[in-house]
């Protein structure tokens, strides 16, 4: 069996007495984009969380690129946390600091660099790369936070790209976005996964925003895995089934899902 | 007619001290947390209160009002706030109560032992005439303290500053960066308010830095006229009072506040009109 870039096994997470986590195991193999979906509170954000480090397990392992979380501290969670990829389900706050969308996009080489380091000419080509690559170059001095709500979560997608991590953790990466911008980020995750090849943990509410080189989904409810497999399956399974209620159905078409009313078979 | 011999010092320091709390405004608006400065002022009095108290005066009080202020630097440096489910102002809130409480409450020793509380006083208030080059070398040995710092984290300080919490998650040590600045901070904030008051400084914090986002696209930009409109306010400030024989902090303040109006009415006109606050959708 090929090595997982992510494995959890017997995973626990509590919080008092409250379990949010209890997670048999889960893999995500090299060059895997997995859909991690479910209702709200099921634990999908605690998994990414503990993949970081940031949440520690009351039992079980997790290993990210063959390295156990739970047992890195400081200097070496930290050199971990370099190869791995987050995009947060919240955009940063609002702030009064004038940053440019380079400057946030160059952020993604500051860890690499270590102290005392200033971007080179390499991290230059990096920047230029995927601020060329998003679409992004006409906005790269203009400040972050005057973007509107789609372009900053391109930023983002570009900052951590610009890390050349070797794998991406998204959380909810389109929250909050209208239709059209939806749309275009889905299209550019799908578009950068079949380009670099990532592995990729896609954490989603809606099945819209599974991309088609998303092949396989696990279903988390209250903690636990409910279902995995391909989208098609999980999204037609009971737990998926209960969540969307007896008048909606699940369509598929081309790689891609979507919730719509009704009742028969697509 | 100015006696700048005698007043160099003074002019020197109202500079340094504007530049350095420039600086530091730059992050600590950043980061939003403004009242840092005024809790960072009390913790130092409140150091320097119970040094009073254990006899020590003059200048030697600068020591425990340094322990005071670094003290309570790491504590909100070194405090995770999400994992106390508690924001950053939420502690720093806190933390300027409670060191107030023990600023007064110190006082009221004072006056309950018998004991003279004229140096501790004077250093909430500050004396920027009294200003002398020994003062303006300490002030610039902070300030070039911090620079380097800032030099050497820049690129860090600026990702904590977007965000701590992808700062983190990307594999920067941002806990240890930051419990460094603040501890600098905090260092130069004692070292400067001694010389132009604790209050003052807030404005020289808030001010500039923010008069200089509005003007300005970039961090290191923003930095720059930040520190500069500082010194302009302390120097400016300074001058402005002895041209009209107004007192020299009230001015500075005004000073440093009229810039930030300017600035933002300037940058209002360049954009006309626009809130720069507003997410435009395209």
């Amino acid at each position: 069996m090929t090595p997982a870039v992510l494995e959890l096994r017997g995973v626990r997470v509590r919080v008092g007495r409250h379990e949010l986590l209890d997670v048999g195991e889960l893999r995500l193999a090299p060059g895997e984009m997995l859909g991690l979906m479910g209702p709200n509170g099921a634990g999908k954000t605690t998994l990414l969380r503990a993949c970081l480090g940031e949440v520690r397990p009351s039992t079980g392992t997790i290993r990210v690129l063959g390295q156990e979380v739970t047992a890195l501290r400081g200097a070496a969670r930290a050199a971990l946390r370099r190869r791995l990829g987050y995009v947060p389900q919240l955009l940063p706050p609002r702030s009064e600091l004038p940053l440019t969308v380079r400057e946030v996009v160059t952020m993604g080489r500051t860890a690499r660099l270590g102290w005392g380091r200033r971007p080179g000419r390499e991290d230059r080509e990096v920047v230029d790369f995927w601020l060329d690559r998003l679409g992004l170059r006409a906005l790269a001095g203009r400040r972050f936070h005057e973007l509107s709500g789609g372009e900053q979560r391109k930023v983002m997608l570009a900052r951590v790209m610009a890390q050349e991590p070797e794998v991406l953790l998204l959380d909810e990466p389109t929250a909050n976005l209208d239709l059209g911008w939806r749309e275009q980020l889905v299209a550019t995750l799908d578009r950068v996964h079949r380009q670099t090849g990532l592995a990729a943990l896609l954490v989603c509410h809606e099945p819209e925003v599974l991309p088609p080189a998303c092949q396989r989904v696990v279903w988390l409810e209250a903690g636990r895995i409910a279902a995995v497999g391909s989208p098609e399956s999980v999204l037609s399974a009971d737990p998926a089934q209960r969540l969307y209620g007896a008048g909606l159905q699940v369509l598929h078409c081309q790689g891609r899902h979507a919730v719509v009313p009704g009742g028969g078979d697509a | 007619m100015l006696d700048l011999v005698f007043w160099a010092p003074v002019m020197a320091g109202g500079a340094v001290a504007g530049a350095s709390s420039g600086v530091l405004g730059t992050f600590i608006v950043g980061m939003r947390i403004p009242f840092l400065g005024v809790c960072v002022a009390h913790a130092a009095l409140a150091g320097a209160v119970f040094g009073g108290l254990a006899g020590l005066e003059g200048s030697a009080l600068l020591l425990p009002a340094l322990i005071g202020a670094v003290g309570t630097a790491l504590v909100l440096g070194l405090a995770d706030p999400r994992r106390a489910r508690l924001d950053d102002n939420t502690v720093l809130s806190f933390l300027f109560s409670a060191t107030m409480g023990l600023a007064f409450l110190g006082i009221g020793l004072h006056g309950v032992l018998g004991k003279s509380d004229h140096d501790v006083r004077a250093l909430l208030w500050g004396s920027l005439t009294f200003c002398r080059w020994r003062d303006v070398a300490g002030m610039l040995g902070a300030a070039l303290a911090l620079a380097a710092y800032v030099r050497v984290c820049f690129k860090e300080l600026q990702a904590i500053l977007f965000s701590r919490e992808l700062a983190e998650a990307s594999g920067i040590r941002a806990r240890a960066v930051w419990a460094g600045f603040l501890v600098l901070a905090a260092a130069t904030l004692t070292v400067n308010f001694q010389t132009v008051g604790g209050l003052m400084i807030y404005s020289l914090i808030s001010n500039p830095a923010a008069a200089a986002f509005q003007l300005t696209r970039g961090c290191a930009r923003a930095l720059g006229v930040s520190a500069l409109f500082g010194a302009a306010s302390g120097l400016g400030g300074f001058l402005i009072a002895a041209a009209t024989d107004l007192p020299c902090g009230a001015v500075i303040v005004l000073t440093s506040s009229g810039l930030l109006v300017l600035s933002t009415a300037v940058a209002r006109r360049s954009r006309g009109g626009d809130s720069p606050t507003c997410n435009r959708s395209r």
